[in-house]
């Protein structure tokens, strides 16, 4: 039997997952200049709001979904307003935010193990009645379906609205230097705070998505967050398209390495790459 | 001035001193409880069965207690949690071995925890007796470290024979992860499948936390084996069970005694069916126990360790009371024990602290639920 097709569909469904926290990633950061290392908890904080309100109080899954996405878009919010905010008023360097960052990521995680322990807990509860779609002699889970669904959709949307909206400009300016677009009469803690909500919520799809197919743990973020800053590296930072082609690389990468090697060094091949593009392309296969 | 302040200082603290060395003669001599240590996972991954673990060794201690304790003394067991993990392990060692002063510790739970704290217990001469670790180098760990579990080097052997002479099967994959227990188990396996003419088509590993095992399915899959013999802890199984389903991987599971944790056949449901798993075999359990577990962990069901546990808590407080709690004494004692009757099984120990035989039964997953095959 041939393993290759299966390769390939395992590859896209990591891509797509490493593409949300990848894009979203990289909206953050553009605007505000810093690695935002709580971003990966966000995507957990996601998953963890739909497997309380649908597993825990039985609500309509659906209604879970949106509330998961809109929490974890509420929390990035949150943390704008009363931490990142006030530290760049204070003009705090870009080292200062990371960790601060680090500190958040720190004290959401510990919150997380303390409200649903750190066992490993899956969203979907019927799996025996999840369908699978076969396709040249690789199979698909239902669930995996709409993961690469929800990748395309979300980076049809950011592109757009980066591209075709007003709001998409204003990120642009922020992004190419704020002193400018503040000149010109952006406001630009507001354009940012609104990316912290968009970004936070992606990153809260991502974690829904990724609770869905293997199941999540409050430990689980920062490993996330690791891969989508890779995928960033990879394209080149700042550039959408670079994300997402970053993201695909890797996954391709992770799972094509297996068929060789053993599977303990998935991570391994990851980082493996990220050092040869900081050493050979560092600024990414998108960037000039 | 001065002086006259210093000699109302001194006289003050000779006050206070000796007002304290008279109310300590005053009081009645305090019996000291007999305070050991455990070491398992209460939390995370395989908590699940370090906390059934947990709940027989409380009912062994209050068993003891209840007549007479240590010569008197109460018996007491400090619960530390280690969480499957070497590091956390050695952590709560070292707080048992040197703050708390325990002459026994009772643990790890899996061999990793097991494996990384023997090193200390035999430094500080404190004995380290586990009820569940099963891997195949615990026997040479140390010579304060004991066991009665059997070890795997038995489990491997009567796995493999299962397979290829009961099943009829040639064409295996193993599936593994990278745990000192999951590694020696099928070590063993594979060695003796190869010597009785099967044929390993495929090998896989995964870290003990890895949440995606779809690649390393992909190769088992491709491989084509009759049967994939997968030893994992609770989380690593269920997902991959579910994850080789997702795949369509239609070949049969076989596992190791890590199996026994109740939650994984609740988690996945209908996917279970039919897979196959080896554990220690086990007396038939006496009534009180029973009754007393259920009433206490609201009907979980027991895993094969727990009467283990309540085992040898029962028989070191029977040495300690005979030898008193001088851990080499202990030490020395246990090495004699022969056919010692427990709940679970009859221990005989050979010199290095294993069990002298170990005996398997194999279980079926029919509808979430391990049923012994005959």
């Amino acid at each position: 039997m041939n393993v290759i097709p299966q390769l390939i569909l395992n590859s896209i469904i990591a891509g797509s997952i490493y593409s949300l926290i990848a894009i979203s990633f990289s909206l953050i950061y553009n605007v505000t200049k810093f690695f935002n290392l709580a971003h990966g908890v966000l995507a957990i904080i996601g998953g963890y709001t739909v497997f309380y309100f649908a597993q825990i109080l039985n609500w309509n899954i659906y209604i879970a979904i949106t509330f998961g996405i809109v929490f974890a878009g509420f929390i990035g919010l949150i943390l704008d307003k009363i931490i990142y905010l006030p530290l760049r008023r204070r003009k705090a360097s870009n080292m200062i935010l990371l960790v601060a960052s680090l500190g958040i990521m720190t004290a959401l995680q510990a919150l997380l193990s303390i409200l649903f322990t750190n066992e490993f807990r899956t969203l979907s509860r019927n799996i025996n009645e999840q369908k699978i779609f076969q396709l040249l002699n690789g199979s698909l889970t239902q669930t995996q379906v709409i993961i690469i669904f929800v990748a395309i959709l979300i980076t049809i949307f950011i592109v757009l609205l980066l591209f075709k909206t007003q709001f998409g400009k204003a990120i642009r300016a922020i992004s190419d230097d704020d002193e400018v677009a503040k000149i010109v009469g952006i406001n630009t803690d507001k354009i940012i705070s609104y990316v912290f909500f968009l970004g936070s919520a992606i990153a809260g799809i991502a974690g829904i998505l990724m609770g869905f197919d293997i199941g999540i743990e409050p430990t689980m973020g920062l490993n996330l967050l690791l891969k989508g800053i890779v995928a960033v590296i990879i394209g080149g930072i700042g550039n959408v398209y670079g994300s997402v082609l970053g993201a695909f690389v890797l996954g391709f990468a992770e799972n094509f390495s297996m068929w060789k090697i053993a599977g303990e060094w998935k991570d391994a091949v990851a980082f493996i790459l990220l050092i040869i593009f900081l050493l050979f392309k560092p600024r990414g296969i998108m960037n000039k | 001035m001065t002086k006259n302040l210093l000699i109302a200082l001194v006289l003050v603290i000779i006050i206070i001193v000796g007002y304290f060395i008279y109310k300590q003669s005053l009081s009645p001599v305090t019996v000291e409880p007999v305070k050991i240590g455990f070491i398992g996972p209460l939390t995370g991954d395989i908590a699940n069965i370090g906390e059934n673990l947990k709940v027989a060794l409380e009912i062994a201690r209050d068993e003891i207690n209840r007549a007479g304790g240590i010569k008197g003394r109460q018996l007491e067991i400090i619960f530390e949690d280690g969480q499957c993990n070497p590091k956390v392990a050695v952590n709560a060692a070292n707080k048992l071995i040197n703050i708390d002063k325990v002459p026994i510790i009772i643990g790890g739970l899996c061999s990793s925890e097991t494996l990384a704290v023997a090193p200390l217990a035999e430094k500080a001469k404190v004995i380290l007796f586990s009820a569940a670790s099963t891997n195949p180098t615990i026997g040479d760990a140390g010579d304060y470290v004991f066991r009665n579990v059997p070890s795997d080097t038995f489990q491997g052997v009567f796995a493999a024979e299962y397979v290829k002479n009961t099943m009829n099967l040639t064409k295996v994959a193993i599936l593994k992860c990278l745990s000192d227990y999951c590694v020696g188990v099928s070590d063993v396996f594979k060695t003796k499948f190869q010597e009785l003419g099967g044929t390993i088509v495929a090998e896989e590993s995964f870290p003990q936390d890895a949440k995606d095992l779809r690649s390393q399915l992909t190769k088992i899959k491709a491989a084509n084996p009759e049967l994939i013999y997968f030893v994992s802890y609770t989380d690593g199984s269920i997902i991959g069970l579910k994850q080789a389903k997702e795949l369509g991987i239609k070949a049969a599971f076989f596992g190791a005694d890590s199996w026994s944790d109740p939650k994984i056949w609740q988690e996945v449901g209908k996917i279970g069916d039919g897979a196959l798993y080896v554990e220690p075999a086990n007396k038939n359990l006496p009534e009180t126990f029973i009754t007393e577990m259920n009433k206490k962990t609201g009907g979980k069901e027991i895993n094969a360790y727990s009467p283990r546990a309540y085992d040898a808590l029962k028989l070191l407080a029977s040495l300690m009371i005979e030898k008193g709690v001088d851990p080499t004494a202990i030490k020395d004692a246990l090495y004699t024990v022969k056919n010692y009757q427990g709940i679970a099984d009859n221990y005989t120990f050979d010199n290095r602290g294993e069990l002298t035989e170990g005996r398997y039964i194999v279980k079926r997953i029919q509808d979430g639920k391990a049923v012994e095959v005959k």
